[in-house]
């Protein structure tokens, strides 16, 4: 059985239709891409699966339980967590408080508790970001705030991570050391979506790959069946961007 | 000047030490000179009744125990609106509704019944209210939530009109003083000094239990609300509980200083209590002083009372208000992170550069 699965997932935001009748499944383990070009709907589909937009039509499955009314922090106690595309750190905090703070219990009368120094070092160090715990989030290049996310996200103790963009913004060597990381996590047991609007990052660390456009899935396949679709090369061709 | 604090930050820095391995955990660490200020602001206000007199200001016991009641007021304030962000302008309205509810259950129930009863339930009055107001405003945001917050103050203002035959009024109720026996040794309001302790005691109680709420993973996550919700529910907890969470734990001191402050001035009238000046005046005592950081309000709220009570009366009945509010306008424009909060990261510069020293 999959770990994850839409059902007909569809928003509507008045009269236009974000995401149109979309369905695909995760199976455990795996790291799955879904692209497209911009607007087609990806980031909706997060914004769906966490809680932060009501679905109009379909069902969302997690780990055997329908997850699709769920509010976003119930979402997360499921074990599903995201790193978003916008960062958004507590800029009033250090960074190991920062990530102190996703590992709070969510209970009013736990005025203690939550991780460790030890253990938010594990959790920052699984992204390495070990040596900049004091620092304060506005004092950290552009790829450190990427990896706080992350950490943020790990810091949940998640069985699957939706990764939203992770890629933006970074160079190349950036974006090796990138995927290496979401290989080890992925050999630690973690489920993983990755929206990326280019097949660039995707190619090596992707599995399996599904395309959307306008909200509808236009092809799944692997990375190298998708990079000859035609149907996909039709749709970046009508968009300006390249894949 | 800084080899007198060289001096003197040795040994204060060694005994701050010992309280920053017992409680620094707990309350936050402190450097050898803000240890001093805490320890030596207490004993100041510990000792009123013993200095006061003595430098021939004996109507400070007054003033300094209606500041406590004010001081209760604005921390019950700042662990709502100072940490989460969600401001009220209408937190008179618990204070009052306790107020009023003492007022109702000995003018109209029973003249003599006992604080065991009225304290209580005045509590319970201040929570029910708190509550229904947090519950279906606190999905709105920045504006809105303090509009019915602010509305909210209006209704119950007009309400003690609109009741005047139970509520007296613009005239209000008498509610007397309080009276009981602790140990067969008897208390009561009427004599200044245990008036004064009466008002003070609950006041430093409730400073160490917010400040230790607001120092632990609720205070935090009050904090993060302020500062991007959004992230906090990405971190799987519920800010809905947490907001309503800090209602409550706001309005439990609401309604203790609330009762009080009924018995301190005897009865309990729409313009002491509800006129929506007071809602306002307990937001600038709270951001004077430094709001979300608990000690802050209490220095303003100490600081506004005294000004007001004492310094300012040379201006007469009105002119003292004139020139509060012109104060309480340049501390906004040009403090704006409050009074209280600039004089402890004055300290704790001045303290860590002693530490370097030795």
């Amino acid at each position: 059985m999959s770990l994850f699965r839409l059902d007909g997932l569809t928003k509507r935001f008045g009269g236009l239709v974000a995401v149109d009748d979309l369905s695909f499944e995760v199976d455990r383990g795996e790291i799955v891409g879904l692209i497209g070009p911009n607007g087609s709907g990806k980031s909706t589909v997060f914004n769906c699966t966490m809680g932060r937009y009501k679905v109009s039509d379909g069902s969302i499955h997690f780990d055997g339980s329908e997850i699709t009314d769920y509010r976003t922090h119930e979402v997360v106690e499921n074990g599903l967590s995201r790193v978003s595309q916008e960062s958004n750190p507590i800029t009033e905090m250090p960074v190991a408080a920062n990530i102190k703070l996703f590992t709070l219990p969510n209970s009013v009368l736990a005025f203690r508790g939550g991780a460790t120094d030890e253990e938010i070092y594990q959790y920052a160090a699984r992204i390495d970001l070990e040596d900049k715990l004091e620092e304060m989030p506005d004092e950290l290049p552009h790829a450190d705030i990427r990896r706080l996310e992350i950490a943020k996200a790990l810091a949940t103790e998640p069985e699957m991570l939706l990764l939203d963009e992770p890629f933006a913004g970074m160079n190349q060597q950036e974006i090796n050391d990138l995927v290496d990381k979401f290989e080890e996590l992925r050999e630690e047991g973690i489920t993983m979506i990755v929206v990326d609007h280019n097949m660039g990052g995707l190619m090596k660390l992707a599995d399996r790959i599904v395309v959307i456009h306008n909200g509808s899935k236009i092809a799944e396949g692997s990375p190298e069946e998708i990079a000859e679709n035609e149907a996909v090369k039709r749709a970046y061709l009508g968009s300006t961007e390249a894949m | 000047m800084s080899s007198d604090t060289g001096r003197l930050g040795g040994p204060l820095n060694s005994i701050a030490d010992g309280y920053n391995d017992r409680f620094g955990q707990v309350f936050g660490e402190l450097n050898g000179l803000q240890f001093a200020l805490i320890i030596g602001s207490l004993l100041v206000l510990l000792l009123v009744p013993v200095w006061a007199p003595l430098l021939g200001m004996s109507g400070l016991l007054r003033t300094l125990a209606l500041a406590s009641i004010w001081a209760i007021l604005a921390m019950g304030w700042d662990i709502q609106s100072g940490y989460t962000g969600y401001i009220s302008f209408g937190h008179a309205v618990l204070s009052g509704g306790a107020a009023y509810t003492t007022a109702l259950l000995i003018g109209n129930v029973n003249p003599d019944l006992s604080l065991a009863v009225t304290l209580p339930l005045s509590v319970l009055a201040a929570l029910t209210i708190g509550l229904v107001i947090a519950v279906p405003s606190l999905r709105l945001k920045g504006p809105y939530f303090s509009l019915v917050t602010f509305v909210a103050g209006l209704i119950f203002y007009q309400l003690t009109y609109a009741f005047s035959d139970y509520t007296g009024g613009e005239l209000g109720v008498r509610v007397g003083r309080i009276d009981f026996t602790v140990g067969g040794f008897e208390i009561t309001t009427f004599d200044p000094v245990m008036r004064y302790y009466v008002m003070l005691v609950p006041m430093l109680l409730i400073a160490v239990t917010l400040l230790y709420v607001a120092r632990s993973n609720v205070g935090m996550i009050f904090v993060a609300i302020r500062e991007n919700e959004t992230a906090v529910s990405a971190a799987g907890i519920d800010t809905t509980k947490f907001k309503i969470w800090s209602f409550v734990l706001s309005s439990i001191p609401m309604g203790i200083g609330g009762w009080l402050l009924a018995h301190f001035y005897g009865t309990v009238n729409p313009l002491n209590f509800l006129l929506v000046d007071r809602s306002i005046e307990l937001i600038a005592m709270a951001v004077v002083g430094g709001m979300s950081s608990i000690l802050g309000p209490i220095g303003g709220a100490f600081l506004v009372i005294v000004l007001r009570e004492e310094v300012l009366r040379i201006f007469g009945a009105t002119g003292r208000w004139v020139m509060l509010w012109t104060l309480i306008l340049l501390v906004l424009v040009f403090a704006r992170d409050g009074l209280f909060r600039k004089l402890w990261h004055y300290l704790g510069r001045l303290g860590s550069r002693d530490g370097g020293e030795n």
